[in-house]
């Protein structure tokens, strides 16, 4: 319970549930609009930024990192609209090679650098993989402050734009919305939120941090500004939850941690929620028995 | 007294280097509810989103209300031949209908009192009142329909373009939405709609556009509604291929 007043977990802890809170915001758009593994490709590509990054600076530090981390994911979206636009290969297909390719190449060039003696303290490298939220710095937290106040002034500013577009994107055009400007803006969200978010949680799980809150949101409720609120309120309760069991056993990764938590939260929404599997049994023995 | 409400002149308009509307010229007469017909792969759809700036055209020029720009539209309502929204989307019926206020809010605005009387309104036309707080994706094709128009009827524009809005509607509901659009006329409203079902045209409409990827006639309904213009779109084997 020490824990609890602890600085370090403080610090660590609001970092982590902020960034949960705005990603699980964020999100739920991508899966309502069936896109959540655009996330994930864009996620595990942004692993070999962060290594090129470390080798261009020569020491892992949060900002030079996270700009790697942008930049990769910017690149990679931009293969996947070059590759779904240019062949006929369909979204599914670009995403699993961009995922596979880049992450790969992350993969190689980390061996790469930690088995050449010319770089130092690359074990701090791993940490960018499962996320490793005990190792956080202030840095780490004001970047991850930033990222979040920013997307979610963004949502709330374009909120009618955001929830018009994704529900009728032709009728939104109609009425003078501008389809790719929302576009456009959640992406760079999401990227953004991804970048800041790998030192925690890490390229590979980062994914479910945008996806598992909305899922959870969508069965609680059907409409859009309670679907969001949960989801993020989910997210940030599943962040703080996880990261007190990483930090309270020590080398327990937090980004599993977080997921697992997570994974709780969408089974019990899975059978107790609006339309849960528990919930529908109720509703049904009491449809019958009036 | 005529007025034009909606211009288009020499209208050309590809899909993949292939033409679907070609030199159409026509115009529509303010507060008129004016029929489109034509067999199916006519273009009708094809000039409709024209009109709303959903496809570029090759060449010509459309003008509604004497303008060209985008903002122009602000004064169309639009309802597509079939909603291709997306339906895993949590909405309310009653939150879709108050989209139709958009237009009037723009950005942070959120919808007040007074929208929710009108959408409310809107319902009770379509009479949908009783599933406002229905899933959109839980009701039915035609039901869905009816409140693809009360969001329209919300908006509250001046013109109202429809694709095809008695598709799948039973004739109940299809005698409401007529009787909705006259008395809509009635306050000044105009009407653009595609209509497929040609024994109505005379009762429900007052003008009609006959066409295959161009204007085979158009105007009023007791000057052009003629078996020979209704043979000639729809026998044609189309003029240009
Ligand atoms: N997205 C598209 N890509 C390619 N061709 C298209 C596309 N949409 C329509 N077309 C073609 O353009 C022509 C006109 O289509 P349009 O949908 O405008 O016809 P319509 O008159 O509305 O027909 P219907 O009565 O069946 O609704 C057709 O030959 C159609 O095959
Ligand atoms: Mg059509």
């Amino acid at each position: 319970m020490e824990l609890l007043t602890s600085y370090t977990f403080l610090i660590v802890a609001i970092g982590t549930t902020l960034l949960s809170f705005a990603s699980g915001i964020i999100g739920t758009v991508s899966v309502i609009k069936g896109q959540s593994l655009i996330g994930d490709a864009i996620g595990h590509a942004t692993f070999p930024g962060i290594i090129l990054a470390f080798m261009i600076v020569g020491v892992t530090d949060t900002l030079s990192l996270t700009i790697g981390a942008v930049i990769f994911g910017v690149i990679a979206f931009f293969f996947i609209q070059a590759i779904t636009s240019h062949s006929k290969i369909t979204l599914d297909g670009a995403l699993a090679l961009i995922l596979s390719s880049f992450f790969g190449l992350g993969m190689a060039l980390k061996s790469f650098v930690q088995g050449n003696p010319s770089f130092h303290n690359t074990q701090g490298i791993d940490d960018y993989i499962f996320g490793q939220a005990a190792y956080m710095l202030r840095l780490d937290v004001y970047l991850i402050l930033i990222a979040s106040v920013i997307s979610l002034l963004l949502f709330i500013i374009f909120y009618h734009q955001i929830r018009i577009y994704t529900f009728d994107p032709i009728y939104s055009s109609t009425v003078g919305i501008n389809p790719s400007l929302i576009n456009f803006l959640v992406l760079s969200m999401t990227i953004l939120l991804i970048a800041v978010g790998l030192k925690a949680v890490g390229a590979i799980l980062i994914v479910n941090l945008l996806i598992a809150p909305g899922v959870i949101g969508l069965m609680w409720s059907n409409r859009f500004n309670i679907v969001t609120l949960i989801a993020g309120l989910a997210g940030a309760a599943a962040a703080f939850t996880g990261t007190y069991i990483s930090t309270a056993f020590a080398g327990f990764p937090t980004g599993p941690s977080i997921i697992l938590v997570l994974s709780a939260f969408v089974l019990i929404s899975m059978l107790f929620g609006r339309k849960g599997l528990v919930t529908r049994q109720i509703m049904k023995v009491r449809g019958e028995s009036s | 007294m005529t007025e034009d409400i909606i211009k288009v002149k020499d209208l050309i308009v590809a899909y993949d280097e292939k033409p679907a509307i070609w030199h159409l010229n026509m115009t529509l007469q303010k507060n008129s509810i004016t029929a489109i017909v034509g067999p199916n792969g006519a273009g009708k759809s094809t000039l409709i989103k024209s009109i709303m700036q959903l496809i570029k055209p090759v060449s010509g020029e459309i003008q509604i209300n004497g303008s060209k720009s985008k903002k122009a539209l602000k004064d169309v309502a639009y309802v597509p031949q079939k909603g291709e929204v997306n339906w895993e989307f949590p909405t309310t019926v009653l939150d879709v209908v108050l989209m139709g206020r958009y237009v009037h809010k723009g950005w942070i605005k959120r919808p007040n009192k007074n929208d929710h009387k009108i959408a409310m309104s809107a319902l009770r036309e379509m009479k949908m009142e009783a599933f406002r707080n229905r899933q959109i994706s839980e009701l039915s094709g035609g039901q869905r329909q009816r409140v693809f128009l009360a969001r329209a009827i919300c908006q509250d524009a001046d013109i109202y373009i429809m694709d095809e809005p008695l598709q799948g509607i039973d004739i109940t509901t299809e005698k409401l939405i007529i009787k909705t659009i006259k008395s809509l006329q009635q306050e000044g409203k105009t009407f653009l709609v595609v209509h497929h079902n040609l024994d109505t045209v005379k009762e429900y409409f007052d003008h009609v556009i006959i066409m295959n990827k161009t204007i085979f006639a158009g105007g009023k309904i007791s000057e052009v509604w003629t078996e020979e213009n209704i043979d000639k779109a729809y026998n044609e084997v189309s003029a240009v291929r």
